[in-house]
This record gives structure tokens, C-alpha cells and sequence, in this order.
């Protein structure tokens, strides 16, 4: 087959017509890139939000009651009560049960003034949200039964209220509602959200996102749509979540079927098969500017065939088989595509990385995406090289050597 | 000395669709070992027709071709691809060098096609280049040269696997006399080592160098002159 020696050739000849060979291997180069880019932003975004699950711990579900008319009535919401009895039934398979409360507060301190959320969290905080402390440290069970007023505060918005995030113990008026209330700094958290992650949530600087015992904004009497609860790890979330939901529809007087249970690790497959989906059908709207590459390379061998007919009438008199002049186009036609398979796959992790500066994000470039898009390339090389090579390996000598 | 080329009732027609061309009619004809041979005829005659199927790149229309014992009709393609590498060494009036490839490259060419590995390859295309001449010349482009130095690499590049015959058709075509004179010898020094060799020419000083001459007209072998059988020649 003469590898060697037609690689050799090849190379020269690339060499010789380099303006055209890079033109050629454009297509391949801009094809690789983007299917790279594409594949590799999905799976940097999939696993984007994989970790924030992570942070909201797998072992976490959640339910509420489904109004079949819409309207909702005092029964088919939870109240102190329902939680307590919950608790009674399941405190040995649950960690965490909380209601998930959220409330609009402003804080003051001084001349500086902060609109924001208050976010409850219910006895063990640190089972249902893995806050980063950076200061202090989160309530304790007993300050949740008591309601006692502490709060705990993002660095930055510590930073704009105090000038400083040393301000565990110091206090904050907070307005909630009507009733304003002196609040405790009892930790300070770092936030770990991606840049993505705060986009898809939309929080932004000016509001604050701070933490208080849920009993603090969920005073006696109180209703909430949903139960939030975290499953001991040795139980199975999904077991344990179906029989909470139908215990609460048997004390909340319901059909079973009207208590919607969701666990995260659910939620996070239903996202993640969307996403992959989404980057699969992009990635092979991508694919095809490989195939229009492809013909690229196939016009441009049809050119060189064409070109070089005399080239091939010498070879062929000087004994040249037909299978010698096949490989060689062959070769050259495989060189230039997977040549430009691998720049394009450097240029495609190239955009990654620099997206994924941009965006404060570590980027995901799965080896075997790379290996596919290579192979590819150079599969769509000698596919589509075969038909000009074919041509060139049967042309007849006298012909070819006649060729002007 | 025995027959290196056997041709008996060779014809060749060439169909072009409308008109039918005759190029090779009945043509009968033997060369023996290590003879020197010129082939004589008007333009159209059908030297160049006779040239490319004793150099297999072409086949007759009827009639047999027996090369160095070899009958090649018989021969499939890849033996066909064999045959022009070991047994034929052709030289074309316009060279045919590979463009943008040194002279070495070009002689070693039917050599790689011959597999003959990388080493020998190198040594014999120098040792051949050398015996043309151009020993000096070994990385130079087919487009830095005269054309007499051209053809000599094409010389060198013929003889590179040994062939039983070399064959040049109108090697000296597009040459002027001092590169003409210069071929020529050139091929009575290789026909004196003892390589049968056949040149297509139109002009009779060529032709002297040869030993026999062979002419056609229309197609058909109309004359056979050996040195010697006339006082001319
Ligand atoms: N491929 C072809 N198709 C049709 N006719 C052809 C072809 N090749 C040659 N011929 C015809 O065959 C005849 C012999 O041609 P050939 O080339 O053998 O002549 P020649 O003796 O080599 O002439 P010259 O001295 O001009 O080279 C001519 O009439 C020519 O027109
Ligand atoms: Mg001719």
C-alpha cells in the first residue's frame, strides 16, 4: 500500500498548495469547533446544575396538594401543626422538615438601606441547605423552637450594610412585613452559585438573600403550600417521599392522588435529559456543517484529480498500481480533514475555556466528544475522498498522460 | 539471442465513433535481445500506437504480444502495473517528470512502485543519475533544468529497475542537435551494456546511431533494414 511513502507524498503536496489545503480543511475546522463548543457547553451547563443539586443535597423532596378546581381553601395547605404530626410519624427516616418560607424584608443599618429575602430554615439547617460559612455559624435547633431573631448574612451584603463581614453579634433592623424586628448576625455565607446559576435564578447584587429560623417569619397559625424534607441517606427518597404523601393525604383528608410528590434527584433527571436532548439535537445541526465540509474536501480532490491527470498517466507508466494512486489520494484527502479535525477541535475547546472564563465556570470537555469529532473528521475525509481517488486510481494511462 | 519481443497480426483500431481509425494493421514483427532499434514513419503512421502497446500502456485491438516471454493479453491489471515497472523503461518526447519533485525523487519513483526499500533505492537513483551525468544535479526541480538534462533524468528514471526494453518515443523531439547528439549516446552507451533499446524518430541522423530501422506507413510495417544489408546503412 505504500503508507508511508503516500504520507510523504501527501504532506508535499498539502505543502505545496498550502493557501488551498487551509481553505479546504476550513470546513472541517469550523464544523469540529462548533459541534466541540456545542457538546461541551451542554455538558458544562448540565453539570452546572448537577452541582446545585448537589448543594440541596439529593436526599431532598418536596410535596404539596393539588386544588383539582384551583381553589385553594385553608385544607389544602400546611400548617405548624401538620409538620409536627409529619415529624411524629417520620422524625426517624427524615432529617430535615421545614416549609421552604420565604419573606420580603428590607434592612437598615444606618443610612444604608437593603431590599431582600428572608429565607426560613427549619430545625437542621445544614441537612436541607449547604451554606459556606465564613464567619459564626448556623442556628442551632433550640434557636428554631424559640424564634429566636437571628439572621444569618451573604458576605457582600454584609460588606454594603456594615462595611465589613466581622459582624457576627452585631444587629440589623429589619422590617418584615409590618412588624420591624432587631436581628441577630449570627454567621456570615460565602455564595457558591455559578454565574449560571445566579442568571437561571435570577438573583442579582442589589438584593439581599439572608437566612432566619423559619419560626421567625412563620409565626403560629400560619399556612404554607409545601412541605420541604430531607430522607436519611440510608432510606430511599423516593419509598420514603410516597409514603410521607400518603400520610398527609390521609390527615389532610385527600385522595392520594391529589399530593404531588417531587423529589430533586427526579427534578435533576428531568433537567438533565432536557439538556442533553437540547445539546444533542444542536450538536447535530452542528454535525452537519461537518458534511458540508466534507464536500469541500471531495471538490477540492476532484480539482487536484483533475489537476494532476498527467501526474497520474507518469505514475501509472512507471508502474504505478491502481491501489498505489487509490491510497494516495485517499491519504491526502484523510491528512487534510483530520488535520483540520484537530485544529478545529483545539479552536472548539479554545472557545470553551474562554466561554467559560467569561462566565466564572469550570468548563466540561468530555475526552470521548473529542475522540468522536476526530474520527469523524477523518472518516468524512476518506468517505468523501474516495470518490475522487476512485477516479484517479481508474483513469487510463494513455489518456491521462495525453491530459494538456 | 533470444526474442524479447514477439508481435504477431497486431492490430489496433481506434473507435471514435464516427470514424473508425485504423492506426496498426497486420503487423508482424520480433526484436531480439539486446538490438538497437529505430522506428521510422510519417506523422500518423502509427509509431506512437506500436510504442504504447509494446509499452503495455495500451492494448491491441486483435492479434498477439508476447514481451519477454510473457504473453500480455493475457495479463490482469495489477500484473499489467507489474510488468510496466520491472520489464519496460519508457522516454516520452515531452519528458514527463513529476513536476515539483527532485530528480532523485523522479528516479526513484518506478522504485518505490517497486517496493525496493528506501536504502537501495537511494543508492541506485544516485548511482544512475550519475551515469547520465548528473550526479551534480540530484535535488534540483524538473523546472530548473534544460530539457537535455530533463530528459536524461527521464533516461535515468527508465533504467531504474532493470527493464528488458526501453522505449522512447521521439526522445529527441523537442531537443536541439548538441541535446540530441548527447541522448543518443547516451543509449548506444546503454545498448553497448547490453539493453535492448527502441527509439520513434523522424530524422535519419537519429536514426544512425540505431542498427536496424523499421518503417511504417498507414499503419502497416512497409520496410526492415539491418546494418549492413544496404551500403547506406
Ligand atoms: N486516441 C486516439 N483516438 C483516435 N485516433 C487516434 C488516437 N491515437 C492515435 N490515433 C490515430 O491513429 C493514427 C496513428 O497515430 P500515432 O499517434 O500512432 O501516429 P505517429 O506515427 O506516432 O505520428 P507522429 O509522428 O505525429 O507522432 C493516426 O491517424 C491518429 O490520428
Ligand atoms: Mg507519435
Amino acid at each position: 500500500m505504500l503508507i508511508f511513502e503516500n504520507i510523504k507524498l501527501a504532506l508535499s503536496s498539502i505543502r505545496v498548495n498550502k493557501m488551498r489545503s487551509f481553505l479546504t480543511m476550513l470546513g472541517m475546522i469550523i464544523g469540529i469547533s462548533s459541534v466541540i463548543a456545542i457538546v461541551s457547553l451542554g455538558d458544562t451547563m448540565r453539570s452546572a446544575i448537577a452541582k446545585e443539586y448537589e448543594n440541596v443535597g439529593s436526599t431532598l423532596g418536596y410535596l404539596y396538594i393539588n386544588s383539582p378546581d384551583g381553589y385553594y381553601t385553608d385544607d389544602y395547605l400546611f400548617t405548624a401543626e401538620d409538620k409536627d404530626m409529619v415529624k411524629e410519624a417520620f422524625g426517624d427516616r427524615l432529617t430535615y422538615l421545614g416549609f421552604n418560607s420565604s419573606s420580603k424584608a428590607t434592612m437598615k443599618n444606618g443610612r444604608v438601606t437593603k431590599e431582600g429575602n428572608l429565607i426560613g430554615l427549619a430545625e437542621n439547617p445544614a441537612e436541607y441547605k449547604k451554606l459556606n460559612i465564613l464567619k459564626g455559624k448556623l442556628f442551632s435547633n433550640l434557636d428554631v423552637e424559640n424564634a429566636r431573631p437571628f439572621v444569618i448574612l451573604e458576605e457582600k451584603d454584609a460588606m454594603e450594610l456594615f462595611g465589613s463581614i466581622d459582624v457576627v453579634g452585631r444587629t440589623i433592623r429589619t422590617v418584615i412585613g409590618t412588624e420591624t424586628k432587631e436581628l441577630t448576625v449570627t454567621g456570615v455565607y460565602r455564595n457558591q452559585d455559578s454565574a449560571l446559576m445566579k442568571l437561571l435564578s435570577g438573583s442579582n447584587n442589589t438584593r439581599f438573600t439572608a437566612y432566619v429560623p423559619e419560626t421567625l417569619i412563620f409565626p403560629k397559625g400560619s399556612t404554607a403550600w409545601s412541605l420541604y424534607f430531607c430522607v436519611k441517606s440510608s432510606y430511599n427518597v423516593e419509598e420514603v417521599g410516597n409514603q410521607v404523601a400518603r400520610y398527609v393525604a390521609k390527615i389532610k383528608n385527600k385522595e392520594e392522588s391529589q399530593v404531588m410528590f417531587y423529589s430533586a434527584q427526579k427534578e435533576m433527571g428531568t433537567i438533565d435529559s432536557m439538556m442533553g436532548g437540547l445539546s444533542a439535537v444542536v450538536g447535530a445541526i452542528a454535525a452537519i456543517s461537518l458534511v458540508v465540509g466534507g464536500i469541500g474536501i471531495m471538490n477540492i480532490m476532484l480539482v487536484s484529480v483533475t489537476e494532476r491527470t498527467r501526474e497520474i498517466g507518469i505514475r501509472k507508466a512507471l508502474g504505478a498500481r491502481t491501489q498505489d494512486i487509490l491510497s494516495q489520494f485517499l491519504i491526502e484527502s484523510a491528512i487534510i480533514s483530520a488535520a483540520g479535525g484537530a485544529v478545529g477541535t483545539a479552536l472548539g475547546i479554545g472557545v470553551v475555556a474562554i466561554g467559560g472564563m467569561f462566565v466564572n465556570m469550570a468548563v466540561v470537555v468530555k475526552p470521548q466528544v473529542v475522540i468522536i469529532a476526530v474520527v469523524f473528521s477523518a472518516v468524512v475525509g476518506i468517505f468523501f475522498g474516495l470518490y475522487p481517488a476512485a477516479k484517479a486510481a481508474k483513469a487510463d494511462p494513455i489518456e491521462a498522460l495525453r491530459y494538456e | 539471442m533470444r526474442n524479447i519481443i514477439e508481435i504477431q497480426n497486431l492490430n489496433k483500431i481506434y473507435d471514435t465513433g464516427a470514424v473508425q481509425v485504423h492506426a496498426l494493421k497486420e503487423v508482424n514483427l520480433t526484436i531480439q535481445e539486446g538490438e538497437y532499434v529505430a522506428i521510422m514513419g510519417k506523422s500518423g503512421s502509427g509509431k506512437s500506437t506500436l510504442m504504447n502497446i509494446l509499452g503495455c500502456l495500451d492494448r491491441p485491438t486483435s492479434g498477439s504480444y508476447v514481451l519477454d516471454g510473457i504473453d500480455v493479453a493475457k495479463e490482469n491489471p495489477k500484473q499489467i502495473s507489474y510488468i510496466r515497472n520491472q520489464k519496460i523503461g519508457f522516454v516520452f518526447q515531452s519528458f514527463n517528470l513529476i513536476p515539483r519533485t527532485s530528480a532523485l525523487k523522479n528516479v526513484e519513483l518506478p522504485m518505490i512502485y517497486g517496493r525496493v526499500p528506501a536504502k537501495e533505492r537511494l543508492a541506485r537513483a544516485k548511482e544512475l543519475l550519475e551515469k547520465v551525468g548528473l550526479g551534480d544535479r540530484l535535488d534540483h526541480m524538473p523546472n530548473e533544468i534544460s530539457g537535455g538534462q530533463k530528459q536524461r533524468i527521464a533516461v535515468a528514471r527508465a533504467l531504474a529497475n532493470h527493464p528488458a526494453i526501453l522505449l522512447a518515443d521521439e526522445p529527441t523531439g523537442n531537443l536541439d542537435t548538441p541535446s540530441s547528439v548527447e541522448v543518443m549516446n547516451l543509449f548506444t552507451q546503454l545498448n553497448r551494456e547490453g539493453v535492448t533499446v527502441i527509439v520513434v524518430t523522424h530524422e535519419d541522423d537519429i536514426a544512425a546511431f540505431t542498427n536496424r530501422i523499421i518503417r511504417f506507413q498507414d499503419g502497416q510495417l512497409i520496410e526492415d533494414k539491418r546494418r549492413g544489408e544496404h551500403a547506406d546503412f
